[in-house]
């Protein structure tokens, strides 16, 4: 009895065996045909295939961060299919900012990509110990900084000036809290705004001032309340903390984090919403009344076309407003003040002129002083900017001396509730 | 009459089977498990065989490839190492996550503040005895507490991990953070970094050294004989006059060392910084090496080669079919359940109801 079941499991053992034998040989053809379709639909005219990796640290479940590269990376697809440049897209999701990110960068080099997109600020140190070896690849680190000085001709920064989204938001926030006095709905003094920021991180601080710079232009006596959940993305925190902001008596609430609980919160509690990454006016159709978010493809089709033509690319690219990279979600008409459509057509176009200058130094202090001096760049490797004035001509000039914002200076009217993060 | 009462299935223990039918089993469980799979990806729609191809190609096809997975393999099987003279004494430790995260921990102290003020190798040999020392003091505490007042080692041991990785949260984001805001630890000085031998970190090496020393320690040492004697029964070695407590202590610290080692060989080899998840899951995947393996350090050598294989072949899967990466770890999940599982039908036989001849037979 025994030793038939035991020929029999060997039987089926060497039969298995021999099956695998087989598909050794035939690999390669699924995998091969696909990138052989992917040629031939390009014959006619000046046709070329650019293979592109993309490592993301979640997935489009996120609905904010990943999602949003996601649209980008579909836009720029068909973008460049109508100029005849097809693109071998290779995604790794849910990659962590760890040694799996530098495996994620060496498996997308061998498998043959010509330029490889990390998403997210951790995954720049795992990149830069890739790069080297793979000199013929491009490596690109969204809103990282590294690029300007690490001596590697083909890595590359980018990110996208989205303080001049956050102001915007700001001034429909601003527009709203303004008509709420007017109409005798709040005092002067109740016009405050909670934010829900990740961490006290230079791109969140960066964000909440120019937002809060929007509002107090168009409702001269605006406050705003910060709190850090310590996560970049995490619900249920940052849920508490918009209620907490609105205990405390916020009126309007905004975020730098990923999720939609902020805009429920928000509307929960009857206080009013802008977002970020995404329209979340889906979730929170009575208090979200406007969003921002970058538009990744207008940076990812000058790069891959970039790629496509052998072409040199900045290692440092950073836009805004000008060239379309920034961008507002559909605005609430529903509930937004009146006249907001026609204010924020004007400030965004005074934006793009340069006319207007978000961080003007006119009209925020610090300290009760007006801020006349503060460093760009660290060049010893210290944590503390220590070289490129970026104060001058009236202004602080946010991204212009490398494309991550650097802006961390803690202006009057905005409260930190904790400084922990 | 007295059939209906005998259950469709009974189990019985067994023993002494002999060498040949207990790998026979073992290699059909293996196929079985290549089989289910298989049918997973003909449902997915993807060619099995192309399939296991492309992971078999993605982690041992290219030597870049081969790299990275004996980058995957060694805290594994370093892990697995550190846990194997607990689980022999039935000291049930699942704290190997924060063991190593203690020791990466020492270690980088070490990496980020002392890199200009010693020489080169010093500098790695003091970050890994730093490393080995916090690991097995990390390991410790529960061992003193088991020792003492007789606590429960799973629950103690596995809440250790948690305190260890919020410790390491506090201070990526606190005193030892980089850029302000950023939660993240800088990158270590390249004196900090372990050298590369053939093109891997030479952490392997290390492991592999202490694998042979620890069959030699479990095998052949006083020490190794006393912590299989507690493991077969406590009053026996109590009787036979051994300091039980002493030894539990002593056999968790050496535990808690060796996982701290790995913490030292992963932050200093592979992630050449500290973050939350340096263990990234490690010391749990090694309780599964170190079972498989019979805690036989030698069988724990191939047993996480094979786990790294389905790795870096689950990753590549994922990058040139485009296979979700859960499905990459259903059929990890499905090789662990069929090798763990076949592990019964060696130690216990079923019998089917009026299988009377099969009884009488044995």
């Amino acid at each position: 009895m025994n030793k038939k079941r035991f020929l029999a499991m060997l039987l089926a053992g060497a039969m298995m065996l021999g099956l695998a034998a087989c598909g050794g040989g035939s690999t390669e053809t699924p995998s091969g045909g696909e990138t052989v379709s992917g040629n031939s639909e390009t014959p006619s005219g000046e046709g070329k295939t650019v293979k592109v990796g993309l490592i993301c640290i979640g997935d489009e479940n996120d609905q904010g961060y990943t999602y949003n590269f996601i649209r980008g990376k579909e836009a720029v697809t068909e973008k460049l299919a109508a100029k005849g440049i097809t693109v071998d897209w290779q995604v790794k999701w849910n990659i962590g900012e760890d040694s799996s990110c530098e495996e994620a960068n060496i498996e997308l080099a061998e498998a043959g990509c010509d330029l490889i997109i990390n998403n997210s600020y951790g995954f720049e140190p795992f990149m830069l110990k890739v790069a080297p070896d793979y000199p013929e690849i491009e490596f690109i680190a969204c809103t990282n900084q590294a690029s300007w000085n690490d001596g590697l001709d083909n890595t590359h920064n980018a990110f996208a000036n989205i303080y001049e989204g956050r102001y915007l938001a700001g001034v429909v926030a601003g527009m709203k809290l303004q008509e709420m006095i007017d109409n005798g709905e709040i005092t002067a003094e109740e016009a405050v705004i909670g934010y829900v920021g990740a961490y006290s991180f230079a791109e969140v601080i960066s964000g909440f001032t120019a937002y809060y710079l929007g509002a107090k232009s168009v409702c001269p006596s605006v406050t705003m309340k910060v709190q850090f959940v310590g996560s970049w993305s995490d619900a249920s925190e940052e849920g508490n903390a918009a209620q907490a902001l609105c205990d405390a008596g916020c009126v309007m609430i905004s975020q730098h984090s990923d999720n939609t609980t902020p805009a429920t919160a928000a509307q929960n509690n009857g206080a009013f919403h802008t977002g970020y990454n995404n329209d979340m006016i889906s979730v929170a159709p009575d208090a979200s009344l406007i969003g921002t978010r970058i538009d990744w493809s207008v940076y990812f089709e000058y790069a891959i076309e970039a790629v496509a033509n052998g072409e040199e690319f900045a290692q440092d690219w950073c836009h805004g407003m000008d060239e379309g990279a920034v961008v507002m979600t559909p605005l609430n008409e529903d509930i937004a003040a009146e006249g907001t459509a026609e204010k924020l057509a004007e400030v965004e176009e005074q934006i793009r002129s340069g006319e207007l200058q978000v961080f003007d130094t006119s009209t925020f202090t610090v300290k009760g002083e007006p801020l006349t001096t503060c460093m760009a760049l660290d060049t010893d490797g210290d944590f503390v900017a220590d070289s490129e004035e970026a104060v001058f001509n009236g202004a602080f000039h946010e991204s212009a001396f490398q494309s991550a914002p650097y802006f961390t200076v803690q202006i009057d009217g905005i409260e930190w509730l904790n400084s922990a993060y | 009459m007295h059939e209906s009462h005998t259950p469709l299935i009974r189990l019985a223990k067994r023993d002494g089977m002999p060498k040949g039918q207990v790998w026979a089993i073992r290699g059909a469980s293996f196929l079985a498990a290549i089989l289910i799979s298989a049918l997973i990806f003909l449902l997915m729609g993807h060619n099995p065989f192309g399939a296991f191809g492309t992971m078999v190609g993605g982690s041992l096809g290219k030597p870049t490839a081969i790299r990275q997975t004996v980058k995957i393999a060694v805290p594994l099987l370093g892990t697995a190492l550190a846990i194997a003279p607990c689980f022999k004494m039935r000291f049930w430790n699942i704290g190997a996550e924060g063991q190593i995260t203690a020791g990466a921990v020492g270690a980088s102290y070490f990496a980020l503040f002392w890199a200009d003020k010693l020489p080169g190798p010093m500098l790695l040999v003091v970050m890994a005895v730093a490393g080995a020392i916090c690991g097995g003091l990390w390991a410790l505490v529960p061992a003193f507490f088991k020792a003492k007042w007789g606590t429960n080692e799973t629950l103690f041991t596995l809440m250790m991990n948690y305190i260890m990785i919020g410790v390491v949260k506090w201070l990526q984001g606190g005193p030892w953070e980089g850029r302000p805001g950023s939660q993240i630890i800088p990158q270590f000085d390249s004196a900090a970094v372990l050298p590369k031998v053939l093109g891997v970190h030479c952490g392997w090496i290390i492991v592999l050294i202490l694998t042979v020393a620890m069959f030699f320690y479990m095998k052949y040492t006083k020490q190794g004989y006393e912590i299989a004697v507690i493991g077969e029964s406590e009053n026996t070695a109590r009787y036979a006059g051994m300091n039980v407590g002493r030894i539990i202590m002593r056999t968790m610290f050496l535990s808690g060392a060796i996982a701290g080692l790995v913490g030292f060989i992963v932050a200093s080899g592979a992630d050449n910084t500290l973050y939350s998840g340096v263990a990234a899951g490690v010391g749990f995947t090694a309780i599964t090496v170190a079972w498989l393996a019979q805690l036989n350090p030698f069988a724990m050598v191939g047993i996480s080669v094979l786990l790294a294989v389905l790795d870096k072949g689950a990753d590549t899967l994922q990058t040139q079919l485009s296979v979700p990466a859960s499905i990459s770890d259903i059929i990890t999940g499905i090789f662990l359940f069929c090798m763990l599982g076949c592990e019964f039908f060696i130690n216990y036989r079923l019998i089917l109801r009026g299988g009377h001849k099969e009884v009488a037979e044995s």
